[in-house]
């Protein structure tokens, strides 16, 4: 909603008709002399190496799957394979023309791609660099059992077996394999030579691409971003929200031309015609030919067109020319790469959806002995040399096979030393994560922070009557300055949303920020919560610190498999060797009804892999957001809209001007209690404080009040201290209270403290229902009312006390009974 | 189900005890806790509490009977309950009295069982409160936290020293109505409105009369030789004035003058083993440790309690050893087996104003120290009189088989440790 755009009605209301660009199919005609110019005949003979490795490398497996052996070798393998054989030509024809900084992201079935992509490296790094890659990678343990397996004659030999190598021990789970074996099939991948994580979730790339490919353009990084997905995968909607994210207007219209332009990415769709046993063109879609998709984006139609994947040097002319608009900052593109699996969709797949025909036509056509055929037509090759290039690739591969699967030189981890949770986090800090000076629009002390920081910094005078509300600094402008702050000190961060910019946030956290940051670091998105979460995992995993925000929590379903599947797995699916300093801010609505008022905290808190904070104060806002800006983990950042207006009235000196950090995990005490111990998350801690106060007045009892701040990490000692004293506890957020974390909280208080308990944890939750209308709030989130009820049912009677509310033990029988 | 009262294991070496009086009456209501009676053993008098609430159904012994630790002395019970089975005379054997350990709840009533907090177990276990008779106040009538600290609380709690006015029948609670709070010496008035009879006759019993017997027999059986001296005491004033403004964190604020005292003793004795030594059956037993004797005043009389290996102790473990032990003589909680053992005992009457006496042995011990208060001496000093501060020592040993030389060589030293206490405890 920039205000420098104006929606004319005079023009939106004019009659007109929308032309589209015609969208070339098979358009690449063969001309075998001008490809002898492009390329020598080694490099030609190259390609059909580079199949051929390909086809061997998956037969291995093949047979490993259904029959436990290959040439001699036995071996069981316990994971999934799900094989590309057939489709080699797609993947070597578009690692032709690609240098080792273009980064391709793949599938389930991504085997061909990450070795078509890592010869292609090999052969553009000169020797000093290769070594220096396998040397330094994981302490050069697959290299050390590489050069166990012959005495090679070239750095280039030498990498390729590593190349092959390090891929099959990761497929074998192995710990010298590229990422200890983490990743596994679905998964293998290895940075150095530009091969990013593949993904198991169908589309998962083409987000993570994206956010890749904006981390290339805004930190003017060299290379293009290739997401290598399926043609089913057009369907889902990151897929789709990745697109129209790339195709944003924004970047032409709106961001400094010095920056570039879009960001390069190239969506390459590997259409092998099948999406499991469905077919999407004739069955599960309506677009007839894929590459009609790219009508729908933009202008350019994503530059889109239909490519013979067969045939690898369309394919790598086709790859040339979308490189070439993408470089010139004209993305997205979109390649409908039709190509064919003779394998079923995994070694489960009987293929019982087409016919024996079908794949017999397909074979007939077979990409390897086609090229083969050109070669010698052409001059290039004879049939002799093509043999013993097979030969020869068929002894190399078995006998890295071999060391592969041999325990003695590729053994496992050893979880038992918790090497796993081990690489859950990286737990770094970094001040920025490069070292240019940021791009910014005005020096931070003519920022908004001249307002805030000059404003009271905490919220009572000292005879503790109320400040001017907005005369004194809030929960908002801690984030504000916290946001701040970073902005000025990492060239690398960046912050998107759906109102980021000129609105300020919904909720106003980002006032001022828009005069400050320019374009390219803060900008709006379309309402693609999977792309905004998606595209900050991928620019965080190149290197760079995102901060996404997601209006409401209710909205995190929508970015589901990007918060559960990607922000939270990728450090330890790399075995550590990428970063993801991502920080996801996330508002807890109120008085929004049902879909706009839930805190789902507990969701996240289940995930493995999420770091889990929720401020209630603004101290502890500001402290926090600096804590995880400086970070290097996954961090889901909680607050709520109750809070947002709120000044400090707690932490007794304020909210300080200057940069600080809160103790990650650890609770805060916020009052000193003995008779009772109520531990809280989020904008619960105000109903405890007052719940606190009339137990003193009314009952005379004494009340200890903690914040847990943190849901994970956590430290439950300073909790378990409280509980030895009181012998009492309750623990209270907004949350519905069926699997809430509360009750893991418990869970833990009581084995902890067990012998101190004077009655079991009390779990007060929202109730299981849909969020009520505001007007019946008090029907469904805890107040002080329900937390003395509950003591006074489940803890300690208090005498003469008339509940309010039904909160005794039976309401848990009568309650689950009913599923409410 | 009656219960059955045993006679507590009153120390690890005690292996009976004589009843000196009963408290309560057959047929009277006694309550868990309540003192049942009052016995004695060759060290300590003690009071045996019930560990039942109910009726007094029965008492096996009179006092003045002797009667083996462990064996039943009484029965509570409901009127009218069956208590043959636990008498120690019937001759056939008692059936076990615990209550059924059958698995089968199936047809247990809510309400038949009584529940109670781990954390409320755990308080009762270490006040040694059966809960039996509790009633819980907790959500479903259990017991928590609260109802033990009630029980406690319900229980009349009494100073020493009104413990001891009360027993010693003279005076009577002024307000019977004031039992929810720590009853003390100025709650009580004398038991006749006119004030005290001008004759009262006492029996003596327990802890009195252990005192008079042991008194005598001390003074009969040893030849008692008693030294006089004093040691300069400007060191161990200005070190006690280091002390008390020390940090608190220190954890010793509250050393005393006599803390100092014992270290010094306690510290100077191992060179001495003549005077660290019992003397019976004609010989003589010298200790290379120093367990340490402290007179301790309490209202029942003079109770010795013994600071083991005391001459390890550091100053601080000392003070706190010497603190426990003597609050532990006053609130009658003290073990009788940290009332035995002693090889050199130390009595301080400083404090009281008394400048010199002669103690009186502690036999089989062969030397006791009487500390008197810290007096001003005229002392030489560069041709002029100082006025310095002494404390006075008086030792008494046993002229049988400790010299007077050996005597007063030891209170030399000491003399010397006090004086120069600093140097003392570097050491």
């Amino acid at each position: 909603m920039p205000k420098s755009l104006t929606i004319d009605p005079h023009e939106a209301r004019q009659r007109s008709l929308l032309r589209a660009p015609d969208i070339p199919v098979n358009a690449y005609l063969s001309d075998p002399q001008a490809e002898a110019e492009r390329f020598s005949s080694a490099e030609l003979v190259n390609i059909y190496h580079d199949m051929r490795l390909i086809r061997e490398f998956e037969l291995v497996l093949d047979g490993f799957k259904k029959t436990g052996s290959y040439r001699g070798i036995q071996y069981n393998h316990l994971g999934p394979a799900h094989l590309s054989i057939g489709q080699e030509a797609a993947a070597v024809g578009q690692c032709l023309r690609l240098d080792p900084e273009d980064f391709i992201l793949g599938s389930h079935r991504s085997h061909g791609e990450i070795l078509a992509k890592g010869l292609s490296a090999i052969r553009a790094l000169d020797e000093d660099c290769l070594l220096d890659i396998m040397e330094n990678y994981m302490g050069a343990a697959a290299l050390r059992v590489v050069e166990g397996i012959d005495d090679f004659n070239d750095i280039e030999s030498l990498a390729q077996a590593y190349l092959i190598y390090g891929t099959y021990a990761e497929i074998f789970a192995r710990a010298t394999g590229f990422n200890c074996g983490m990743g596994g099939s679905m998964h293998t991948f290895f940075p150095p030579f530009g091969i990013m994580p593949n993904n198991a979730i169908v589309g998962g790339s083409a987000d993570i691409a994206l956010g890749m490919a904006l981390f290339k353009r805004i930190n003017r990084k060299r290379g293009i971003v290739i997401a290598n997905i399926g043609d089913s995968s057009v369907a889902s909607g990151p897929v789709w929200e990745a697109m129209n994210f790339a195709a944003m207007d924004q970047y032409h219209t709106l961001w400094d031309a010095e920056i570039g332009g879009a960001p390069p990415i190239l969506f390459n769709f590997m259409n092998n015609f099948y999406g499991m046993g469905g077919q999407p063109q004739g069955e599960t879609l309506g677009f007839g030919m894929l590459a009609r998709v790219g009508l729908g984006l933009n202008a350019a139609a994503m530059h889109s067109e239909r490519v013979d994947g067969y045939d690898p040097l369309a394919v790598a002319d086709a790859t040339r020319r979308k490189k070439e608009v993408l470089l010139a900052g004209q993305g997205p593109a979109m390649l409908d790469v039709i190509t064919y699996r003779y394998s079923g969709h995994s070694p489960s797949d009987a293929s019982s959806y087409r016919g024996r025909d079908e794949v017999e036509m397909w074979r007939q056509q077979d990409s390897i002995r086609g090229f083969g055929a050109y070669l010698c037509a052409n001059g290039h090759a004879d049939n002799k040399t093509l043999e013993d290039t097979n030969g020869l690739i068929g002894e190399m591969i078995t006998r890295i096979a071999a060391a592969a699967v041999d325990l003695d030189r590729s053994p496992r981890l050893h979880v038992a030393n918790d090497e796993i949770g081990a690489m859950m986090f990286s737990d770094e800090r970094a001040d920025a994560l490069d070292d240019r000076a940021p791009d910014v629009l005005q020096p931070m002390p003519e920022s908004r922070f001249e307002v805030t920081s000059n404003k009271h910094r905490f919220g009572l005078d000292e005879r503790g009557n109320p400040l001017p509300k907005l005369k004194t600094l809030n929960y908002a402008e801690a984030i504000f300055e916290a946001m701040l702050h970073r902005f000025y000190q990492d060239p690398t961060m960046i912050a998107f949303g759906e109102e980021n910019r000129d609105w300020g946030g919904a909720f106003g956290a980002y006032r001022g920020l828009t005069e400050a940051i320019p374009y390219h670091r803060l900008f709006n998105t379309p309402i693609s919560e999977a792309a905004i979460v998606g595209a900050a995992v991928g620019y965080a995993l190149a290197g760079g610190r995102a901060v996404p925000e997601l209006m409401y929590c209710d909205f995190m379903g929508r970015a589901g498999d990007e918060i559960f599947n990607q922000m939270a797995k990728w450090q330890a699916m790399s075995a550590n060797v990428l970063r993801m300093p991502l920080v996801l801010r996330v508002s807890v609505g109120m008085k929004y009804g049902a879909q706009h008022s839930q805190d789902w905290s507990s969701l996240v808190a289940h995930i493995p892999g999420l770091k889990v904070y929720f401020p209630a104060t603004a101290y502890d806002a500001k402290g926090m957001l600096n804590l995880a800006l400086r970070g290097s983990d996954p961090v889901v950042f909680f607050e709520s809209q109750r809070l947002y207006s709120r000044p400090e009235t707690l932490f007794a000196g304020g909210v300080p001007v200057e940069y600080y950090e809160i103790e990650e995990g650890e609770p805060h005490l916020h009052r000193p209690g003995s008779d009772i111990t109520i531990v809280t998350i989020g904008a619960t801690l105000y109903r405890a404080l007052e719940a606190a106060d009339r137990l003193r007045t009314e009952h005379g009892l004494s009340a200890e009040v903690i914040d847990a701040r943190f849901l994970n990490p956590l430290n439950y000692e300073p909790i378990v201290q409280s509980l030895r004293k009181t012998g009492k506890v309750l623990l209270a957020s907004d949350a519905s209270e069926r699997g809430s974390f509360l009750h893991t909280m418990a869970s833990n208080i009581s084995q902890l403290g067990f012998d101190f308990l004077d009655g079991p944890v009390a779990v007060l939750g929202a109730r299981n229902w849909i969020t009520p209308p505001a007007e019946l709030d008090e029907s469904f989130f805890p107040s002080a009312d329900w937390m003395i009820d509950i003591i006074h049912e489940r803890l300690l009677p208090l005498p003469g006390y008339q509940p309010r509310t039904r909160q005794g033990k039976a309401e848990i029988l009568t309650r689950n009974r009913a599923g409410i | 189900m009656p219960q059955a009262i045993v006679m507590p294991k009153l120390g690890n070496t005690v292996e009976s005890a004589i009843i000196l009086a009963w408290h309560i009456g057959v047929g009277d209501p006694v309550k868990m806790g309540e003192a049942l009676c009052e016995v004695e053993t060759d060290k300590a008098t003690l009071e045996v509490e019930s560990s039942a609430s109910g009726i007094l159904l029965a008492r096996f012994f009179e006092a003045g009977d002797e009667v083996p630790v462990m064996q039943n002395i009484a029965v509570v019970g409901r009127e009218g309950e069956s208590f043959d089975l636990l008498s120690p005379l019937s001759a056939s054997p008692a059936e076990p009295v615990t209550p059924s350990t059958s698995d089968d709840h199936s047809d247990e009533k809510p309400g038949d069982k009584v529940f109670i907090s781990p954390r409320a177990r755990n308080l009762a276990g270490r006040k040694g409160i059966d809960c039996s008779a509790i009633e819980g106040t907790g959500p479903d009538g259990r017991i928590i936290e609260r109802d033990i600290r009630a029980y406690i609380d319900q229980q009349v709690k009494m100073s020493p020293v009104a413990k001891a006015m009360l027993e010693s029948g003279e005076y009577q609670i002024a307000d019977a109505g004031a039992v929810d709070k720590r009853i003390t010496k100025s709650d009580l008035r004398p038991s006749s409105p006119g004030g005290s009879p001008e004759l009262k006759a006492i029996d003596l019993t327990g802890l009195r009369r252990t005192i008079a017997k042991r008194m005598l027999e001390s003074l009969r059986t040893t030849a008692q030789l008693t030294l006089n001296a004093s040691a300069d005491a400007t060191s161990l004033q200005a070190f006690r004035a280091r002390l008390k403004s020390s940090d608190e964190a220190l954890g010793l604020h509250d050393v005393t003058i006599n803390d100092l005292l014992l270290f010094a003793v306690a510290r100077t004795l191992p060179a001495f083993p003549e005077l660290n030594a019992l003397y019976e059956k004609d010989r003589i037993l010298q200790y290379a440790r120093v367990h340490l004797g402290m007179a301790v005043d309490t209202p029942r009389g003079l109770l010795v309690p013994v600071i083991r290996g005391a001459d390890s102790l550091s100053l601080r473990a000392l003070s706190d050893e010497a603190k426990r032990l003597a609050e532990a003589c006053r609130d009658s909680s003290i073990m009788p087996d940290e009332l035995t053992g002693g090889s050199f005992t130390l009595t301080n009457l400083g404090g009281l104003g008394i400048e010199s006496f002669t103690p009186i042995l502690n036999p089989p011990q062969v030397g006791i120290l009487g500390i008197g208060s810290i007096n001003l001496k005229p002392v030489e000093r560069d041709g002029a009189v100082a006025h310095v501060p002494h404390i006075s020592l008086s030792l008494t040993v046993n002229h049988q088989v400790v010299d007077g030389a050996p005597a007063a060589r030891f209170l030399a030293q000491l003399r010397k440790n006090i004086a120069s206490i600093e140097l003392l405890l570097a050491l």
